[in-house]
């Protein structure tokens, strides 16, 4: 009769499962702070731009 | 001290070229902003669900249709997962990120920088599975938590040079200065792979000794080490979906899209 020690099994899938969620999750938000770290560049290149013309 | 990632690119500042030149430059920086945009909206492609997929597939092969071990009972099926991320961990991205490193050293490539510090990163969240589900499997074993034998201790400290390695690039703004100095370390982490695989024949460890990646065939039950099989597949499709992901936003991050390099060191 093997010993009965499931529990240790459950813990480390559930273990596996965050350490890896945790990291996709961790690349998905450095990816949409980057995003918005580029939206906000084009922004400010489309009013300098603007900036320039009305100069101009 | 940052240094810019590309001077050659600055689509605003008119230059000698005109007005003519400006307005092609800025409308190519556009087209390369959206498609880099495009891909930050999707990290992850078709590859990482298929993976995602496979290893999902594995837990429950592993959970139900994976005989319990005679003497060790359902804790042993901890070796499905704690065993394919440390083979996923040491032989693809440590071995990955020390290749990339000698040949980022010789050619320059920044290619070959990126390559390597992502390998690292991804292999990073392997080891930390492989050092939490290692425990995990012990505990009910052996008695204890931990041993402080040759191979858990090696490992453990290939995690903390790896964790260095990641430190040590947030801390040097300058590009070349950074990727030398991680491509130096990364190859003296390299060097650890070999011991710690060799470990647990050089010293007396409490860790099992390998019994698929030896000389010998491995002693296993054929639906046992199917199911091993499975989960190294599967395992090291979700390493080379996780590592595409984070290469790609090491590329744009590198391409300085965001503010001029600064983003370089952000992401």
């Amino acid at each position: 009769m093997p010993p009965e020690n499931s529990g240790y099994a459950y813990a480390a899938y559930a273990a596996e499962i965050t350490v890896y969620t945790v990291y996709v999750i961790s690349v998905w938000w450095r990816g949409r702070t980057l995003a918005a770290r580029i939206r906000a560049a084009t922004g400010a290149d489309r009013s300098r731009s603007e900036r320039d013309v009305t100069a101009a | 001290m940052a240094m810019p990632a590309h001077t050659e690119r600055s689509p605003t500042d008119g230059g000698a070229g005109g007005p003519a030149q400006a307005g092609t430059a800025r409308e190519t920086d556009d087209a390369a902003r959206a498609a880099a945009l495009a891909q930050l909206a999707r990290p992850y492609g078709l590859l990482f669900w298929v993976a995602v997929a496979a290893v999902i597939a594995t837990l429950v092969r592993i959970a139900f249709f994976t005989p319990i071990e005679a003497s060790q009972g359902p804790a042993q099926k901890i070796f499905y997962i704690h065993v394919p991320a440390a083979v996923t961990a040491l032989y693809l991205a440590f071995a990955l990120m020390a290749v990339a490193s000698v040949l980022y050293l010789w050619l320059r490539d920044p290619k070959l920088d990126r390559v390597a510090s992502t390998s690292a990163e991804v292999g990073l969240a392997f080891t930390t599975v492989v050092l939490v589900t290692g425990p995990l499997w012990a505990k009910p074993v052996w008695g204890t938590w931990w041993s402080g034998d040759a191979r858990l201790t090696s490992t453990l400290f290939l995690w903390l040079i790896i964790l260095g390695y990641l430190i040590l690039r947030q801390a040097v703004d300058d590009r070349a200065q950074r990727a030398r100095y991680s491509a130096v370390l990364a190859i003296l982490a390299g060097l650890l792979i070999p011991f710690i695989h060799l470990s647990v024949y050089l010293f007396r460890t409490l860790h099992p000794r390998p019994i698929v990646l030896k000389p010998s065939a491995p002693s296993l039950p054929p639906e046992m080490l199917t199911t091993l099989l499975m989960s190294f597949a599967s395992f090291a499709l979700l390493f080379v979906a996780l590592l595409l992901a984070r290469y790609r936003l090491a590329t744009i991050a590198d391409e300085g899209l965001a503010d001029g390099g600064a983003a370089a060191r952000g992401a």
